[in-house]
């Protein structure tokens, strides 16, 4: 399956980026405020709430249409460019045969020792020509990926990519360039406006509240550490940045359990136009005079008596079974 | 005189799911739960609180998906069958728990409720909407939309001609729904992405909500926080919620539906009974499925759960209402000082919470509304537009790209699970827009116009957030799957169709008759 083996790359690129990114942006990931670790957890059992909307097992069925598969590409080249976060952005692109091999014919064996890279521009504030970013890096990646997660380390800021060959002599060949796209800020903005001043002090108090840190949070440092240990010791923490699945996969330790309950089933048949009591209390029989009916048995002895009367009222029978139920 | 406002939302959604080729569809069972355990106790709280003279205000989101199901006679016919089924399931609970007292009051509490759920179900003409609307009409209510449907923004950001058909066929559905126009939007999973509100403007509408980061981190710096809201450079207005009161709800250490008195919501006796007796209830292929008969109460963390026993959850039910409602008034009154202006505190949640994951929410909420109207004098309720023509004049600001999922971002919807899906939505967004671009200026004529009508609801269909949502949690994902590449293969089969001029019109009736949503959709929105 196409889209399976298509996930699996995502998959593997995210590792990927994720190793990447320890050695890399790991001081970045340090870094990371405690507002943001309250709004994971918070984010975490949300996901998980609003999952169980969507909580069913899946039943095998039928596809109720033939099975066709969605294209892989449609025959253009194009890169396209979206922000995941302030930090992160995705890039996605389609190169097609026919361009590959107008750039092999060109560049003949050069072709096979270039490599190919995204070049991250960061266009901030300008309009970029290609050659004004205010700086730019490159990502080696295979010739097979079509899309890619790309560490910034920049947020509040604007960014074009171009996916193209690097040759061996270090010239720079595009191939695709994207749209340009810009990051969150990832905190309070440093703009204020004269009308609408506020003193820093009174912002902070506001800012921790709007995060749900209470009036009674110090501010600043102080509830940054407080949250921070509130959070590490809440055990939540560990499904964060660990797997990309917000939703909490059960803990696997050994679980190993059982259930057992008895109900009891009572049945009988009598004339269809008797009229039928079990314990008291009338039931209905089916058409052809028969009734079942199906009890829970919880420990201890039950009497129950079934009496059945005629249609006219003038016969009646009791048949009386007892039951005793013991757990050991 | 009051020192703050409070300002609570539910956000009622889910995904258009309809398969009039299926007898029995299990992903159908989302709607009818919802109903059963969210919308039909909800209109019971509203109504009680009418009836007793409590003038209240709240804010809810009802997305255009949800409204079409709700309106829709098949679906209508099934939730009937499904109730049915519900109550033939407790009648034979009520007796086949006749030894045991503590599951017996709990079985014939179901049979009640679900006896109820079918009245209120009938008395509304078997469309739940017109309750609401009847609410909003009385003026407690303030019904809110949302993307059409549900599409999440900012990863449409390279296709905003989507955005625009997404707000547009919302809106136009709300006005003809409810008879007059919307005021504010439900951003779908609160995604905003600058300058969005523009579109929104477009539309008509007034407000829009996002989540504290989306007003926090908005330049210039929000001079009351969270606490008031503020107007895009657009003139729309933005309301930034309120962690601290999500946090009381949500939290999964001190959240109120975590309390042990509460209703289990994982232990179902669709689950737990023996299979030939529950099979009739359950999927017909026999897979277990919840009913929503659950006998126990959270307790503790094993598989030992002790019976529910519904006075103890009142009881905390409405002890957890009088602890929120102190809460704000705290907050409040020292925001008052702070800020020396009446702060505004917003509260979202998804309206499924209560009933369906939290049972007792319905019930909170019924108390937490009276303890407001009864026993104090800070807060206030009030809906968004209420409090904007009071307090009209605000801070202009540009909030920050933001989204209440997972991080905060966009993430959630865009992860190695999901990803795959914009390649496909983006191209069907582009080829769109040229579709509108070549034949809009032209009258187009019977079958051409059904078909490019049908490519914009296929369309649509596909960017619902929730496929992407489902496949990034990673369990049960072939149904979101399926759905997006079906409406994608439908989208590409009439763009080329309509491109040659070989309109299947077999074929696309039987699309119009099932993904029959928008019957009134005008494709030259998409631009």
């Amino acid at each position: 399956m196409a889209i399976l083996r298509k996930i699996k790359e995502g998959l593997k690129k995210i590792i990927q980026n994720k190793k990447s990114s320890s050695k890399g942006a790991g001081l970045a990931a340090k870094k990371k405020t405690a507002e943001e670790a309250k709004k994971e957890t918070l984010g975490i059992r949300e996901t998980a709430v609003e999952q169980t909307k969507f909580s069913h097992p899946e039943p095998a069925r039928q596809p109720w249409r033939i099975p066709q598969e969605i294209p892989w590409g449609y025959g253009e080249d194009r890169a396209v460019l979206q922000v995941r976060d302030p930090w992160w952005l995705h890039a996605y692109w389609e190169i097609t045969g026919a361009t590959f091999d107008n750039l092999k014919a060109r560049l003949g064996d050069t072709f096979y020792s270039s490599k190919m890279v995204i070049r991250v521009y960061d266009v901030s504030d300008i309009i970029f020509n290609g050659s004004n970013a205010h700086r730019f890096f490159d990502i080696e990646i295979n010739l097979e990926a079509n899309n890619w997660y790309i560490d910034t380390g920049g947020p509040g800021r604007s960014w074009c990519v171009d996916v193209g060959l690097r040759l061996p002599n270090g010239d720079f060949i595009t191939i695709v360039r994207s749209n340009t796209v810009r990051t969150p800020s990832e905190g309070p903005s440093w703009i204020t406006d004269e009308e609408w001043m506020i003193p820093e002090d009174m912002f902070a108090r506001l800012y921790g509240m709007g995060f749900g840190f209470g009036r009674s949070s110090p501010v600043g440092k102080g509830w940054q550490e407080k949250m921070k240990k509130e959070f590490f010791s809440s055990g939540a923490v560990a499904s964060v940045g660990m797997s990309s699945s917000p939703v909490k996969k059960p803990v696997k330790e050994r679980q190993f359990w059982m259930v057992v309950n008895t109900e009891l089933i009572v049945y009988g048949a009598t004339e269809p136009d008797a009229k039928v009591t079990v314990q008291g209390k009338g039931i209905r029989l089916r058409p052809d005079g028969t009734f079942t009916l199906r009890f829970a048995l919880p420990d201890g002895r039950q009497v129950i008596p079934v009496q059945a009367t005629s249609a006219d009222a003038v016969e009646t029978r009791t048949i009386t079974p007892v039951v005793t139920k013991e757990t050991k | 005189m009051n020192k703050g406002y409070l300002c609570l939302v539910l956000h009622s959604h889910l995904p258009f799911v309809r398969h009039p080729e299926h007898e029995d569809f299990l992903e159908e069972d989302w709607l009818y739960e919802a109903m059963t355990e969210t919308y039909i106790p909800l209109i019971l709280v509203f109504e009680r609180l009418l009836s007793d003279k409590v003038d209240f205000r709240l804010t809810i989101s009802l997305t255009p998906t949800l409204i079409s199901m709700l309106g829709d006679n098949l679906l209508q016919e099934r939730y009937l069958k499904h109730i049915n089924k519900l109550i033939e399931l407790a009648h034979k609970e009520v007796e086949r728990t006749r030894w045991q007292p503590e599951f017996n009051n709990l079985a014939n509490m179901y049979l009640a409720r679900f006896y109820e759920a079918r009245n209120v179900f009938e008395r509304y003409n078997r469309n739940l909407v017109l309750a609401f609307k009847a609410f909003q009409d009385a003026g407690n209510l303030e019904i809110i939309t949302c993307g059409a449907t549900h599409g999440f923004f900012p990863l449409m950001d390279v296709t905003k001609p989507s955005i625009r058909a997404q707000v547009k066929v919302a809106a136009s559905h709300y006005e003809k729904v409810f008879g007059r126009k919307a005021r504010g939007i439900w951003l779908p999973e609160c995604g905003y992405n600058p300058p969005d509100d523009e579109i929104f403007k477009e539309a008509g509408i007034k407000y829009f909500l996002t989540d504290a980061h989306g007003i926090l981190h908005g330049s210039p710096r929000p001079k009351y926080g969270v606490f008031a809201p503020i107007y895009c450079k657009s003139g729309v207005a933005c309301f930034g919620r309120d962690l601290e009161s999500s946090k009381q709800v949500w939290s999964s250490i001190e959240g109120y539906p975590g309390d042990s008195v509460y209703r289990e919501f994982y232990r179902d006796i669709g689950f737990d009974l023996d299979f030939e007796y529950i099979r009739p209830y359950i999927h017909p292929d026999g897979v277990r499925i919840n009913t929503g008969i659950k006998y126990y109460r959270i307790t503790g963390t094993d598989n030992n759960k002790e019976p529910y026993n519904p006075h103890w959850a009142r009881e905390k039910a409405a002890a957890h209402a009088g602890n929120f409602m102190f809460n704000r008034e705290k907050q409040v009154e020292y925001l008052y000082d702070l800020m020396q202006k009446k702060p505004l505190i917003v509260s979202p949640y998804d309206a499924e919470l209560y009933g369906h994951w939290w049972y007792e929410g319905p019930m909170w909420l019924d108390f937490l509304i009276r303890k407001v109207y009864f026993d104090q004098k800070t807060i206030r309720l009030i809906t968004p537009s209420e409090y904007l023509a009071e307090n009209p004049r605000n801070q202009v600001v540009t909030p920050s790209m933001s989204s209440w999922g997972y991080k905060g971002y966009a993430e959630m919807w865009l992860q190695g699970s999901n990803d795959w899906v914009y390649r496909h939505l983006h191209k069907a967004s582009l080829r769109m827009t040229e579709l509108v671009k070549q034949f809009s200026r032209h009258s187009t004529d019977g079958l051409l116009r059904r078909g490019l009508n049908q490519a914009l609801r296929e369309l649509l269909l596909a960017q619902s957030s929730d496929w992407a949502f489902i496949m990034g949690t990673g369990t049960h994902i072939s149904y979101a799957v399926k759905r997006t590449k079906e409406h994608i293969l439908c989208f590409n089969s009439l763009y080329e169709q309509i491109k040659s001029n070989t309109i299947d019109e077999g074929w696309l009736s039987d699309i119009e008759n099932k993904d029959n949503i928008f019957p009134d959709i005008d494709y030259r929105v998409h631009q």
